[in-house]
Formats: structure tokens, C-alpha cells, sequence
């Protein structure tokens, strides 16, 4: 009896293992992102969401120091979390087969949501081997993309500066540079008696796109990187590529920088500063214009709005060469279509013990329902509806911005490196909250709100011309130099060298022979670099 | 010192039974001296394994594969490099001004200190010049830029002083940039470096100083014969360490205060080895320039010391 008793006692502890492991068994997985972050409360309400959902429970680790230093000490040390992120240098992580091929446990019947997720841009972000390793984690936009503002490249104008020469419309680099020095001749200080600067250029590591990437949005071309590529095909199906700072029209820019460095609109030291310093001398109020993209200045954005010098906050102008420099009437195209943010967001490693779990897990998490709670949060409680709207009061969208609120009722670190939907939903609703268009209007300061309406705006986006189709080969920048790595890092140490002194020549002879120096010096690597991206985005047009 | 003691030759096997019971009394030294053994095998010999991929093309692509033997050419590739070579040229530079410079004013600044009578006075000074040793380099550096920028005080003063019709463009153009290293390695390190000097200037037997007032000696003959002499092993010990140091510039002021247009003067190895080696992948060019570094390093040590002992000076090794 005792036998049987004890046997059935078994029977019914391995049973309810079993039905246990079938129905999920809760795990733990290890996050790495190649960012540096905080971390979530342990009574997150999100997290525990998913916990309770999934029975997955995340341990994250936050980039501290630099990124290439750490991967390549992960690496060297096969030291992988489950879900990696590498940051800006994801292609590392790629090179050195630390992830997975996520393809092997995604289909059309298994998984839908991330089928259709990629469907559209598979060809672009699926290598050559027809492996995917990461899915991009913004970029994929549903229904119609929402272009609210120039999130990306412009030329940057303090607001007062149009403000003081009565709104007028700035389309041309000289338009651009001649508001500037006609502001700085009559306001030569601000209110506190600090000098305005005309005009900064961060140089610094990898955002020295600042000053070698203007050309080609001055010649009408969206952020291809440092070449310019031709959009329509010759004969033989090719599209010409060229690196831009090699050809006729690069010289003009840079020569217009000496003529304004030379007027002292441009101070010596903005290529000698660092990013912090940048970000502090914008966040004073005293630079009046630059070239960078919009999310790369946001602290600098943040502390001038939470100052309230609305009127040193920048609107982003699409600049273009004028006639008069020869190169024909140029439109601009600043906007891109949705560009899917190919290899970056989370992959999940080789080392992983439940892959099958996390890509179910990313399938779910992708579903309506989900992404409403990760991009919105609970309704009642984060936002409300009404008339089928979602909506926010002003303390629900303030409270978004707080980094205390957030780490106890957001699932950012997991939302941003996820695959996410962007755009609108079904009903017309963003996916976004930032995109919805009541909430962006409602909560307008008032400065910008008159700003626009001189305009006869609605929103910064109207300043540009409507994005256009994004190209078979994505943004050219985006394309892995591995191969080439040092070619590209002479490239790249070359123009950071150069570019400044030709800028400071004392006149122009000086500045001619800098330049020709510089170009007799850059052509080698240019070649290299040129030839590579050719073939590279040839590769991806014939796909 | 401790040739002198065993200097009577005993026969071999008392010798022998001597060492024994030499090694048996110090057994509690010994005991506590392997830690550090263990110390410095693991950490400084047990990495001389890694070496061998100075030998390899080891870099991202093939860290799982494994890397291959490719015999010199990481180094025939350093070599190649016309910034390597100018890296080693900044390196060199930059080690030897900050010697030179750094040990004359960390002597200058102990016997100024030892001249002064007045306790107070010289504990504050004392105090205020080593502080700033205890900075992290990332905030001296940021100091040292803002004195330095266009519109920063150092050109203030030199423009109000007439010194200088515009700014001077210090951080910008290559020449300052050794001198600006040199300036804040002093300020950073001069108090803490003359501590050395300072405590051995205090062991000089005061009776010499007497000896030599009586003698008629001045103060400023007493700092030649007595101070200075009085200071000179600890002086050479130093140098010599110095020496085998000479290819170690520092890495956080060069990789913090250069940038792309003063990159000819401020580029050192480490800078090199982190841009093109570390940050690339390349783990072996890494290695291989890291190995070049403390062969020459090695080299240099011995090198010193060995004209050291044909000097008849004290010697380290």
C-alpha cells in the first residue's frame, strides 16, 4: 500500500514538472545594451506585466565605458548575455558570430507578427548568406510614417534669429550664413553680455558628421553617410556612387566656412572641443546656428526649454547650394522614407539556452496589445481615450520625461531595442505617443506655438519637403566598413585633420593650397572607400 | 648592502646548512611574501602567454575560428605606419620633457621646502602641491582646457599683459602641445614627486650642514655640497626607473587633450594601439605594438643601469 501510494505520489510530482515545463517555466534572461542606462525598480509595472505573461524575468547590464572596448572584451572572453544589444557597433557582435540567425525560428504560421514586421524590407536587412541577426529596432513604420519634425540632418537656426528678421524663409546656404552675420552685426552679445557664436561644428570621434557630411544635403541628397549616390540608374543598371568630399562641389562649402571663420563667426575652438563642451555652449544660448542631427543635441534642447529661452531653441532649415554656385537649381531632400535601423536593436546569443522562448516572446510582445502597453502604458492610469483617441493630461505626458517615474513604470530598456511598430495604427492613433498630433500641439509652448503660426505652420515639418522613397540600398551609411577598416579610418583621420585647417586659412590662396594638399593627401582611401561602397550598394540594389 | 654580509666565504657545506637556516628563520617573511608572488606571477608573467598573438592575425572575424600564424607581419605593418613612427617620436618627446622637467622641478621645489624655517607655512605648501595629484586626469584635463581656450584666462592675461596681439590657439596647433603636457604634469604631480626628495633631504645628518657653516659655507654653497649630494642616490634610483619607463608617455592626457589637428604632436603609442588596434578589432597589431613597447622599455632599463655601474654610481639592479 505504502508502495503504491508512494508510486502515485511520484507519478503525480513528475506530471506536474512536466505540465509546469510545458506551461512556461519562469526564467531569467540576461540583458546586455550597448548604451548606458539606469536600472528599472524591482516593482516595475511593466516587467512585472511580462513576468506574470511570460514568466520571463529580465537582469540587465548597461554599457559603462566604451562601447568597443567592452564588445571586444565580451567577445575575447565569449562572455554573452541571452539578448544582446551592441550599440553602434552591432556589426561586431555580427563579425564575430556571437548571435544567432533569428530566421531558423521565425515563419509565416509561428511567428506572424515579426513575418509581416519585416516583410517589406527583408531583402535589405537579410545578408548575403540569407541570415538576419538582428531586427531593427525603430524604423518600421505601419500604415503611414509620421514625420512630425526633422528628427535627423538639418542646418540649425536659433529661432530668435528668425524671430528678429521677421520670419523670413531661410532655403539657401547663404541665405542661412548672411541672417547670421547680419544678427551677430547688430546683437553682438546677449542679454548677459556673453558673445553670440555664429556658428559650431562638433568634430569630435564619430559625430564629426557635423563637418563632413553637409555637402551632399547641400546637393540635395538625404544621409547616404559620406557619399553621394546617384538615384536613378544609367543604362547598365547601375547606380553611380561617389565619395562627395572628393568632388567640385565639396570646395564651396568648406570655402564658405573659411569666408565665415574669417568674419569670426566661427570660433577657432568648436574643433577642439568634445561633445560635453558642445553640448554645454549650445545649452548657454549663445551658438546661433550648426550642422548635426536632431537627436544628437536633446540635452542641449531639454535644458534651454526647461530655462524657457524658447527663442535660443533651434528650428531645423533644409539648406541647399543656390544658383549662383553652378550646380543647377537644387531641391531639397532632407527627409528620408522610413529607414529601417538595419542591424541595431537586439540580437539574441549563441550562448542562449531558451532562443525559441525570447523569439516567441518578441512575436508576442509585437502583437496590438502589447505594444500599446509598451509605447503607452495602462489605460486609466498612463493615458485615456476618448472618442477613440488616446490621449494624455499634461501630468501623464510630463511625468514620460521624468527618469525616476519612468524606471518604476516603463519597459523602455526592453521597448527600445526591440522590434517595435511605429506610424499609425488601424484606428488612425499613433503607435507613438510623441507622434500623436493633439498631444505634440497641446502641449507646445507658447513661443513655439506663435513661431509656427508666422509661418502659417503646423507643424516643423513643414519646413521641409515631404520625405521620399527610401532607396533598395536604405541610407548608404549604414553599410559595414569591416572589410576596409583601415582604408576607412584614414579616410576618416584625414578629412578630421584637414577640414578644420582648411577652414582656418588666413586667405584664399592659403586655403587653396590647403586644399588641393588635402585632396592630393585623401585620395588613396577616398578610392578604396568609393570602390567599396559601389559594390556594396550594388549588391543590395540587385538583391 | 646585503653583499656585504655574507661577504666571509664559509665552506660550501656550512654555507649550504646556512641558507637552510637562513630560509627557516625568515619562514614567516616568506609566508607572507607570497602573495605577492602570486601577485605578479599571475598578473604580470602569467599575461606574457598572450604574446603569441603578436604572432597572429587575431581580430573579430576569426576570434571563434581562431587566429593565424602570420609570423611578422602585425609588426612589418606597425612599421609601415608613418603614424606609428610618429607615434614612438610623441611617445619619446613627451616621456623625456616630462623627466626632464618634472624631476628639476620636484628637486627645486624639495629644497626650496627644506630651506623654509617656518613648520606651518611649509606643511601648507607641502599640502596644496600634492592635492592636485589626487585629481582624476579627465577633470585636470577639462580645467586645462577651459584655462586654455581662445577666449579662456591664460589668453586674457597674455593679451592684457601685451604679450600677444590675439589668442594663442593652444589646443589647436600641434607645437603648444608638448608644452602643455609638460606645464600640467608638473602642476599634477611636482608636490607629490618632491615628497621623496624631501624625506631624504630630512635623513642628511645635520652636522654636515654644521660643518659646513663653520666652514664658511653660504646657503646657497651648503644646497651645492651637503643638499644635492646629500640626495643623489635617491636621485639616480628614480632616474633609472624613470628610464624603463621612457615609453610609457601616459595614455589619458594624450587621448583626452588630442585632437585631429594637434593629432601629429599628440598621438602616443597607447593612443595609436587603442585607435587602430582596440577600437578596429585588431587585437594582434595591439599586442604586437603593446610587446614592442616593453622590449624597448626592458632595454632601456638595462641600458641605464648599466652606465649607471660604469659611472660608479649607486645602481638598482
Amino acid at each position: 500500500m505504502k508502495k503504491f501510494l508512494a508510486g502515485i505520489l511520484a507519478l503525480i510530482m513528475v506530471l506536474s514538472l512536466c505540465s509546469f515545463a510545458v506551461a512556461e517555466e519562469p526564467i531569467t534572461v540576461t540583458v546586455f545594451r550597448g548604451d548606458p542606462g539606469d536600472q528599472p525598480t524591482d516593482d516595475n509595472k511593466i516587467y512585472k506585466l511580462i513576468e506574470e505573461e511570460f514568466g520571463i524575468k529580465f537582469e540587465f547590464e548597461f554599457l559603462a565605458g566604451d562601447l568597443d572596448e567592452t564588445l571586444g572584451t565580451k567577445l575575447m572572453n565569449e562572455d554573452y548575455p541571452d539578448l544582446f544589444d551592441g550599440g553602434n557597433s552591432a556589426e561586431k557582435l555580427i563579425n564575430a558570430g556571437a548571435l544567432i540567425n533569428l530566421l531558423d525560428y521565425m515563419s509565416e504560421e509561428k511567428t506572424p507578427n515579426l513575418w509581416n514586421h519585416i516583410a517589406a524590407i527583408k531583402d535589405q536587412i537579410v545578408n548575403e548568406n540569407g541570415e538576419l541577426f538582428i531586427i531593427p529596432n525603430y524604423g518600421i513604420n505601419y500604415n503611414e510614417q509620421v514625420v512630425n519634425a526633422c528628427n535627423g540632418p538639418a542646418f540649425f537656426l536659433q529661432k530668435q534669429v528668425l524671430a528678429w528678421a521677421g520670419y523670413p524663409q531661410v532655403k539657401t546656404l547663404n541665405e542661412y550664413f548672411d541672417l547670421i552675420e547680419k544678427f551677430i552685426a547688430e546683437n553682438p552679445t546677449d542679454a548677459n553680455g556673453a558673445k553670440y557664436e555664429g556658428f559650431a561644428i562638433l568634430c569630435e570621434d564619430w559625430r564629426h558628421f557635423c563637418l563632413i557630411n553637409p555637402v551632399q544635403h547641400l546637393m540635395g541628397q538625404p544621409n547616404e553617410g559620406e557619399v553621394f549616390i546617384n538615384r536613378t540608374a544609367d543604362e547598365n543598371g547601375n547606380h553611380e556612387v561617389d565619395v562627395f568630399i572628393v568632388q567640385d562641389y565639396a570646395k564651396p562649402y568648406y570655402k564658405k566656412l573659411n569666408e565665415m571663420f574669417n568674419k569670426g563667426l566661427i570660433n577657432a575652438d568648436t574643433f577642439v572641443m568634445n561633445y560635453d563642451q558642445y553640448i554645454a555652449k549650445l545649452s548657454s544660448g549663445v551658438v546661433l546656428g550648426m550642422f548635426d542631427q536632431t537627436w544628437d543635441f536633446g540635452p542641449a534642447t531639454d535644458a534651454l526649454n526647461t530655462a524657457e529661452m524658447f527663442g535660443n531653441t533651434y528650428v531645423a532649415l533644409p539648406l541647399v547650394y543656390d544658383e549662383s554656385y553652378g550646380f543647377g537649381a537644387i531641391s531639397e531632400q532632407y527627409l528620408n522614407g522610413g529607414v529601417p535601423n538595419k542591424d541595431r536593436g537586439f540580437g539574441i546569443s549563441v550562448s542562449c539556452e531558451y532562443p525559441e522562448r525570447l523569439v516567441m516572446m518578441f512575436e508576442e510582445l509585437l502583437s496590438d496589445k502589447w505594444q500599446t502597453i509598451l509605447q503607452w502604458g495602462i489605460e486609466g492610469e498612463d493615458y485615456y481615450v476618448e472618442n477613440g483617441r488616446l490621449l494624455m493630461t499634461k501630468e501623464q505626458y510630463n511625468q514620460r520625461a521624468d527618469a525616476t517615474w519612468k524606471m518604476a513604470n516603463m519597459a523602455a530598456t526592453i521597448w527600445e531595442s526591440s522590434p517595435k511598430k511605429q506610424g499609425l495604427m488601424d484606428d488612425g492613433n499613433a503607435w507613438t505617443p510623441g507622434d500623436q498630433g493633439e498631444i505634440l500641439m497641446a502641449f507646445m509652448s507658447d513661443y513655439d506655438k506663435e513661431f509656427l503660426g508666422k509661418y502659417g505652420f503646423t507643424k516643423w515639418a513643414d519646413f521641409f519637403n515631404a520625405p521620399c522613397e527610401l532607396a533598395p540600398w536604405g541610407e548608404a551609411w549604414q553599410i559595414d566598413k569591416a572589410p576596409i577598416n583601415d582604408d576607412y579610418t584614414d579616410f576618416n583621420s584625414i578629412q578630421d585633420k584637414w577640414l578644420p585647417i582648411c577652414i582656418m586659412s588666413a586667405d584664399d590662396a592659403t586655403f587653396d593650397a590647403n586644399w588641393d594638399a588635402f585632396q592630393a593627401e585623401i585620395a588613396p582611401s577616398a578610392k578604396v572607400y568609393e570602390d567599396f561602397m559601389q559594390e556594396e550598394v550594388m549588391k543590395l540594389v540587385n538583391k | 648592502m646585503t653583499t656585504k654580509a655574507i661577504n666571509n666565504k664559509p665552506a660550501q657545506a656550512a654555507k649550504r646548512k646556512k641558507i637552510w637556516r637562513t630560509l627557516w628563520d625568515q619562514k614567516y617573511l616568506m609566508l607572507m611574501s607570497i602573495p605577492v608572488l602570486l601577485y605578479v606571477l599571475f598578473f604580470n608573467y602569467y599575461p606574457l602567454w598572450g604574446w603569441r598573438y603578436a604572432f597572429q592575425n587575431l581580430n573579430l572575424n576569426n576570434l571563434k575560428k581562431g587566429a593565424d600564424w602570420i609570423g611578422f607581419e602585425n609588426f612589418t605593418w606597425l612599421f609601415n605606419r608613418p603614424e606609428f613612427i610618429n607615434s614612438i617620436r610623441n611617445t619619446l618627446a613627451m616621456s623625456t620633457i616630462n623627466l626632464i622637467v618634472g624631476t628639476i622641478a620636484s628637486i627645486v621645489l624639495a629644497i626650496l621646502l627644506n630651506e623654509v624655517r617656518n613648520k606651518a607655512f611649509k606643511r601648507t605648501v607641502q599640502t596644496v602641491t600634492y592635492l592636485p595629484h589626487f585629481l582624476s586626469m579627465v577633470i585636470v584635463v577639462g580645467m586645462a582646457q577651459n584655462m586654455f581656450m581662445s577666449d579662456g584666462p591664460i589668453n586674457n592675461m597674455l593679451i592684457a599683459a601685451k604679450l600677444v596681439d590675439s589668442p594663442v590657439y593652444w589646443l589647436g596647433e600641434g607645437k603648444y602641445f608638448w608644452f602643455l603636457v609638460a606645464i600640467i604634469n608638473v602642476w599634477k604631480e611636482v608636490g607629490w614627486n618632491s615628497i621623496i626628495y624631501i624625506s631624504t633631504m630630512t635623513s642628511i645628518d645635520p652636522t654636515l650642514y654644521e660643518a659646513a657653516s663653520i666652514d664658511g659655507a653660504g646657503r646657497f654653497k651648503r644646497i651645492l655640497h651637503v643638499t644635492l649630494p646629500g640626495i643623489k642616490s635617491t636621485f639616480m634610483v628614480l632616474l633609472i626607473m624613470n628610464i624603463g619607463h621612457l615609453m610609457e608617455a601616459g595614455f589619458e592626457i594624450q587621448y583626452l587633450m588630442g585632437n585631429d589637428l594637434n593629432i601629429d604632436f599628440s598621438q602616443t603609442i597607447d593612443v595609436f594601439v587603442m585607435k587602430y588596434g582596440i577600437s578596429a578589432g585588431n587585437y594582434g597589431r595591439a599586442i604586437a605594438s603593446g610587446m614592442f613597447k616593453s622590449v624597448v622599455g626592458i632595454i632601456l632599463l638595462f641600458g641605464a643601469n648599466f652606465i649607471a655601474k660604469k659611472l660608479d654610481e649607486d645602481t638598482l639592479l
